[in-house]
């Protein structure tokens, strides 16, 4: 592992509740920069849940309840002096459905550059956009429309129009849930090399349900099973030596 | 399906199963032929009744003339040449009209004697003749002492005659038009100076007591002032309500009892939304009776429900994963609203607002609790004068006994259905305008 600087985000004793049910059960987790950290886990153990309090993203569901520590260099995230506004700015997400705003492509990439006061004139937005795009690997495709509409494109290249807008603000932290789920397989292995580029610059967190892609991309994995983690460590290390019998047998296919 | 069907072959192929085919068949055609008729039946009364009201309002827009010689006889009008404007104009309006009309049909006809008869001519023309007249006058004061040809406005009963509502067949007692008057009609006619042509007044003047004076503008122009205000009240206040509701407030007892109150609102007659406006803002508030300010206030409430009901459905139907992306880009609650969800629902909320606003143009009922039915000459300046509205006009024309409001009431509700087809059209229009596909 060539990374060994310290913990971007660390979580300790987290506890969250749906009202009386106990989605996540005392999870303990680091998350270092210049890695892809792989959540897996059978459905319903809790791996969106954890991931969503990572941005504060549950703050919106009244009957979530959160207790333990997330701090981000250093800072609890959930303390009173944090922004949410800015914190979500910092912790960026992608989220399992192509989700782009109804607007011009280049307008989905300029929102969040526009809203956090980022670029002063039209020129710097224009470089913010064209970078961003750049980055995700989508500008020699949309170079030519920029004003058409995101949703008129591909579902591929919708995740990649996200994921651009995600690095657009320049976040520390990129929060990945099952980015790959309703895409095609060449789709798929565009964004994976996508996010095997941009792990120099951020910190990945990625949910998902495939073990060829947690393994294939991520060199930290956790797996969480019935809102604890059963198992973390590097990620060769989990999928050829797992010490724990559940996660063999989940990453074998005999259980989840 | 037994085992011994499967044995015997495909059960696709057996009798039952053809039978219960065509079964399912006839069914089918059934369940069509009954939607269609249904459909039909929907038409035909909707053609029914387009025909219907067209056939007896059409009518309406149009006006019967009497070509006369009018005769400005100086002894009548006594004009003293040396009169500034204004003292001209105000002179002219006090001169005897009606006897310079009386005197020019008199020598139209002259055998005429009887003082019955010479008012029985005197009333082919209008009493709009006059105005015709004085009006003249003002415009050109250098006609007094000639013989000028003017187009007289034809009484209402003239109106009908020569539009064919009355009919010269009937017994004279049962008609209101007399065999004399028929007389000096059909000299005029074979003289060709019966002029008909289309009722400009109508469309520009207030109402009357004489129904071929009556005009729609005054009553049309309450309803614009009406729906006015309803729409600064109601819009603004409906849409905020229906964001906080949807986006804001905690789901509690609380906000679970405005929203009952609210869709229940919705089906609270009409009328009681009058008397509430009558007991608040004329009571309370002593605001002023008959006035467009208070019929808007009073239809805003009412209109409020639905445009609170349809907006939250228009809030409701901004897929979910778009607030996630706003609010995962940093973006405020306040700011997700106003730059995603407000514009993706905007096509909905319009539809609703006009829809609603529709709905507040066609309502009687309020309006006449707060003294909207008032008879009112004048058109309406402002949201304080005394106003009336289109549907309260239809109500009063409706309700009147002179005859020749019948196509008045017909020609009032072409003007509403006209109103508010032209409304629904923009509905559609701004639908599409502003509709986004995701």
């Amino acid at each position: 592992m060539e990374n060994t600087s310290k913990a971007m985000i660390e979580a300790r004793n987290v506890n969250v509740y749906y009202d009386d049910n106990h989605a996540i059960k005392n999870v303990d987790l680091d998350i270092s920069s210049g890695t892809v950290t792989a959540l897996i886990g059978p459905s319903g153990c809790g791996k969106s849940t954890f991931l969503r309090c990572i941005n504060r993203m549950n703050d919106s569901i009244p009957s979530c309840r959160i207790t333990g520590s997330i701090t981000l260099d250093g800072q609890d995230i959930y303390d009173k002096a944090i922004d949410v506004v800015q914190l979500r700015a910092r912790v960026g997400m992608v989220f399992q459905k192509p989700n782009p705003f109804p607007k011009s492509i280049y307008d989905n990439v300029a929102y969040g550059p526009r809203i956090h006061g980022f670029a002063r004139n039209s020129a710097e937005l224009d470089e913010i956009v064209f970078t961003s795009l750049q980055k995700s690997g989508l500008w020699d495709e949309v170079k030519d429309r920029l004003n058409t509409s995101g949703t008129a494109l591909s579902g591929g290249q919708q995740q990649r129009l996200c994921i651009a807008r995600t690095i657009a603000v320049n976040p520390e932290v990129i929060l990945m849930d099952e980015p790959c789920s309703a895409l095609d397989p060449i789709a798929t292995a565009i964004i994976e090399e996508l996010i095997e580029e941009l792990r120099s610059r951020f910190a990945i967190v990625i949910v998902t349900h495939s073990m060829q892609q947690a393994a294939r991309v991520s060199q930290k994995t956790a797996f969480f099973h019935l809102g604890e983690i059963l198992e973390f460590g590097d990620t060769s290390e989990i999928f050829t030596n797992p010490k724990v019998e559940k996660t063999k047998d989940y990453i074998t296919g005999r259980y989840g | 399906m037994t085992d011994k069907d499967l044995t015997s072959g495909s059960p696709w192929t057996t009798d039952a199963m053809q039978k219960r085919l065509k079964k399912r068949y006839r069914k089918e055609a059934i369940f069509k032929a009954v939607g269609l008729s249904g459909l039909l039946i929907g038409l035909c009364a909707l053609a029914i009744l387009v025909i219907s009201i067209f056939t007896t309002g059409l009518s309406g827009f149009k006006e019967t003339r009497l070509t006369i010689d009018v005769y400005m006889d100086p002894a009548i009008i006594k004009a003293t040449p040396d009169l500034d404007e204004d003292a001209r104009t105000a002179h002219m309006a006090r001169v005897n009209h009606r006897a310079l009309i009386r005197n020019s049909l008199r020598l139209e006809f002259p055998d005429v004697k009887s003082r019955r008869d010479i008012m029985a001519l005197q009333r082919l023309t209008s009493n709009g003749a006059r105005d015709e007249v004085r009006q003249g006058l003002i415009d050109d004061p250098t006609i007094i002492g000639k013989t000028i040809p003017m187009n007289l406005r034809a009484s209402s009963t003239v109106d009908m005659y020569i539009k064919g509502q009355i009919s010269r067949d009937v017994a004279q007692s049962s008609r209101k038009i007399s065999d004399k008057q028929l007389v000096w009609l059909d000299k005029l006619s074979a003289e060709g100076r019966i002029v008909k042509g289309i009722n400009w007044e109508f469309l520009s003047s207030g109402d009357s007591r004489e129904p071929e004076l009556a005009g729609i503008l005054g009553a049309a122009v309450g309803s614009l002032l009406t729906l006015l205000v309803t729409l600064v009240i109601a819009f603004p206040i409906g849409v905020a309500t229906a964001i906080y509701l949807e986006e804001f407030a905690p789901r509690n007892k609380w906000t679970d009892m405005i929203e009952i109150n609210i869709n229940n609102l919705a089906a609270v007659p009409s009328i009681i939304f009058g008397l509430l406006g009558l007991a608040i803002f004329l009571n309370v508030f002593n605001m002023p009776r008959s006035a467009p300010l208070v019929g808007g206030l009073t239809l805003a409430l009412m209109t409020l429900p639905t445009i609170i009901i349809t907006s939250r459905a228009a809030i409701r139907a901004v897929p979910p994963s778009i607030r996630e992306a706003a609010i995962g880009m940093g973006a405020s609650r306040i700011q997700t609203q106003l730059h995603h969800v407000l514009p993706l629902s905007m096509p909905g909320i319009l539809t609703g607002t006009i829809i609603g606003m529709a709905q507040a143009l066609g309502e009687t009922a309020p309006l006449l609790m707060i003294g909207m039915v008032a008879f009112i000459v004048d058109v309406p300046e402002g949201i304080l004068d005394a106003a009336t509205a289109l549907p309260v006009q239809i109500f009063l024309w409706a309700d009147s006994a002179e005859r020749g409001f019948m196509e008045k009431t017909s020609a009032a509700i072409i003007v509403l259905l006209f109103f508010l087809v032209l409304m629904n059209g923009l509905a559609i229009w701004m639908r599409h305008k502003f509709e986004k596909r995701w």
